[in-house]
């Protein structure tokens, strides 16, 4: 079964000329106030903004671990045909396939590529996207490697934390204390199951206590309140937890973890894609919902600006042995490929764009009607403005292995 | 907050049948000798899908979504997950089900509108859309799918004809491209024309669209019939002048409009009685009449 985030596709009613001129608001979306608005006139009209707090987020000065990272622009993708045969996922191909993808992203041995990356004293979250099993989740072959790894390098395995937003998710994709023991799985929140409140002795959300009011991605005047699809507001706190302007980011990335690791899946979201940036854009904050009418992509890029997320997320993985390139981000068979491919980055930007460029040619070679507005990818275009990473293709590396 | 909706659902798979035929919905324990129920069933009413559904509920919501169940059954030869979901007419079933099936694999001893897989089946019939999955994928399986479809299938209304794509020009027409549009969702997979429901179909009109084929190349045709001459005219007003920014109009009529898209293809919005026709991605800057 599946849970939380909404598609980003239409409801994310994002302006089309998306650009953020200034560092203090961004555009958002104009739709009902365009509606009988002649085209003249509305060109010359300044789209209203949603005012965010991306530039205290700007503010803060970057580390040595600041996303893009050491390596803007490098993308390196191993391909393997063992990987996938027959639908099983072999681990140890797999094994094979993180090695030569971790070396050849920095060009140094796994012993090395640890030390740039990380401490043994750090906590080492893993961000998975459990949506989808056992299609297109990410599969837990590659968590395996990665906490290999880090075990190997003596990390311990108790300072190390599989996580996504919501507990039932991990459950399905196979992140279990059984499969993983020794690991932390956790989840941001849970969603209450049929017939029990989701609200404490006090009134409070059960999972409140999980995000940090301290630390937010603020968005003026939008607040979970009415939000188109939702029953009523009730069943809108059931899943976000909080309903104001407010989207707090986890504690598990506030206080806990201090390096992140990201093992996106590869999938489309109707037009545009759900992978690594998404992955983190949209499953580190509470308060969604409310977000991607107004704000859409744009989300990907801006929580990941903030430094709980900036000055974390060292490597991007992104899990390609199978790829969906309709129908996502739930599973569809018929949409989905054995891509065998696994993709590495310090820079998730850059990975989107060379993963968001390839499931395009997928879907033309498919035959499936392709939409390329600008509107898709304008969020990686904004992130390179805000130094987190390369969207520009003639400034992008992609190695193949 | 979700209602108590277990004893209702319990009806679904162990009781009653709620759409049509005799006995419960969903099979119950003991199917094909070995196929248990496990757990509750699941029901998700209205919005309360997006407690199932994690991205993408919202096409179901625009194609008039009424319900959905979950159910899960296992067996010794693995798991299968039966998701029936009720939508509030035949069109809105369809809607979602071409919006999914991709290129149609069929199983031949299945009557049923349907695709079949390894991981996955799924079918359409009268207002119900039903995918039933088969967890680990085994390829055993493959014909258990087929008799969970075969057996929910004999407890719903037979699907009556669907006489909606005659609108749409038979030459050229590529096969497996019909869609429906009720609203923005599905349009956005087609094309971004504008903002919010720019073709004001209101989940309630239905639009066909396809993918043609001729010797300058390929391209989309959309065709929506709305209630009444009026409807129609208001919704080519409404697109004509509030056309995405990325789109340029060229030259414009009562009646016709002929733009050039963001990719630099061209297209055209005709108003004619009470239908709009749209084509798009076109090769060649068509005429204005």
């Amino acid at each position: 079964m599946s849970r939380s985030h909404i598609s980003m596709d239409v409801i994310f009613e994002m302006n089309r000329r998306e650009f953020v001129r200034t560092v203090t608001g961004c555009t958002a979306a104009a739709g009902a106030l365009m509606l009988g608005v002649p085209t003249s006139a509305r060109e010359k009209e300044a789209a209203p903004e949603v005012t965010t707090n991306i530039a205290e987020f700007l503010k803060v000065p970057k580390t040595p671990h600041s996303l893009p990272g050491p390596f803007p622009g490098r993308v390196v993708k191993v391909t393997d045909p063992r990987s996938l045969v027959d639908e099983r996922v072999d681990g140890k191909v797999v094994a094979e396939m993180v090695e030569r993808g971790i070396r050849t992203l920095t060009g140094t041995s796994m012993k090395k590529s640890f030390r740039m990356f990380f401490t043994r004293d750090d906590v080492v979250g893993l961000k998975v996207n459990p949506v989808g099993p056992p299609l297109i989740s990410t599969k837990p072959e590659i968590a395996e490697v990665v906490i290999s790894w880090l075990v190997d390098n003596k990390l311990p395995v108790r300072n190390i934390v599989i996580w996504d937003r919501f507990d039932l998710d991990l459950k399905d994709a196979g992140f279990t204390a059984s499969r993983f023991p020794g690991v932390r799985i956790q989840a941001l929140q849970t969603m209450v199951e049929e017939g029990h409140s989701f609200r404490d002795a006090g009134g409070n959300h059960i999972s409140a206590g999980n995000f940090d009011p301290d630390v937010y991605y603020f968005a003026k005047g939008v607040v979970g309140k009415g939000v188109r699809g939702y029953q009523d507001d009730e069943f809108y706190l059931n899943q976000h937890v909080f309903a104001g302007e407010y989207s707090y980011l986890g504690n598990l990335l506030t206080r806990d973890i201090t390096k992140l690791v990201n093992l996106a899946a590869y999938k489309n979201t109707g037009n545009g894609i759900s992978m690594a940036t998404k992955n983190v854009g949209y499953a580190a904050v509470c308060n969604t919902g409310r977000l991607h009418a107004p704000l859409g992509f744009k989300v990907c890029t801006e929580v990941l600006a903030a430094p709980a997320v900036r000055d974390k997320l060292v490597l991007n993985i992104t899990d390609g042995l199978r790829g969906q390139y309709e129908g996502g981000p739930d599973k569809n068979e018929k949409f989905v490929y054995p891509n065998r491919s696994l993709y590495f980055a310090t820079d998730p930007f850059a990975l989107d764009a060379v993963c968001h460029r390839e499931l395009v040619a997928k879907r033309k070679e498919m035959g499936i009607a392709v939409n390329e507005h600008p509107r898709f990818t304008e969020y990686l275009n904004y992130a390179e403005k805000l130094g987190l990473g390369i969207a520009d293709p003639a400034r992008i590396a992609l190695v193949r292995v | 907050m979700r209602p108590p909706v277990v004893l209702a659902a319990l009806a679904i798979v162990g009781g009653t049948a709620l759409a049509g035929g005799d006995g419960p919905l969903l099979p119950p324990s003991g199917f094909l000798g070995t196929w248990n129920v496990e757990g509750k069933p699941r029901l998700f009413p209205g919005s309360e899908l997006y407690g199932h559904i994690d991205g993408g509920a919202e096409i179901f919501f625009e194609f008039g979504f009424e319900e959905a169940t979950v159910q899960r059954y296992r067996s010794p030869a693995g798991e299968v997950v039966v998701e029936h979901y009720t939508m509030s007419d035949p069109l809105g079933a369809l809607g979602i089900y071409l919006g999914k099936c991709g290129k149609e694999t069929p199983d031949p001893t299945l009557a049923e509108r349907h695709t079949a897989g390894r991981f996955q089946l799924m079918f359409v019939r009268d207002r119900y859309f039903v995918i039933v999955d088969n967890l680990a994928g085994t390829p055993a399986l493959t014909p258990v799918l087929v008799e969970f479809a075969r057996f929910i299938a004999s407890r719903l209304p037979e699907s009556r004809p669907v006489t909606v794509f005659d609108t749409l020009p038979k030459q050229g027409q590529i096969e497996g491209s019909r869609r429906l549009i009720r609203g923005p969702v599905a349009l956005e997979a087609i094309a971004t024309l504008g903002r919010g429901d720019i073709l004001q179909l209101g989940g309630r009109t239905a639009a066909v669209a396809a993918d043609y084929s001729d010797a300058a190349g390929k391209y989309t045709v959309i065709i929506a019939t709305y209630p009444d001459v009026q409807a129609a005219a208001a919704a080519f007003r409404n697109l004509t002048d509030n056309l995405d920014s990325e789109i340029k109009p060229l030259a414009r009529t009562e009646t016709r409009l002929v733009f050039r898209d963001y990719d630099g293809t061209f297209g055209t919005a005709s108003l004619g009685a009470s239908r709009l026709e749209l084509r798009l991605r076109l090769r060649q800057e068509p005429p204005l009449k």
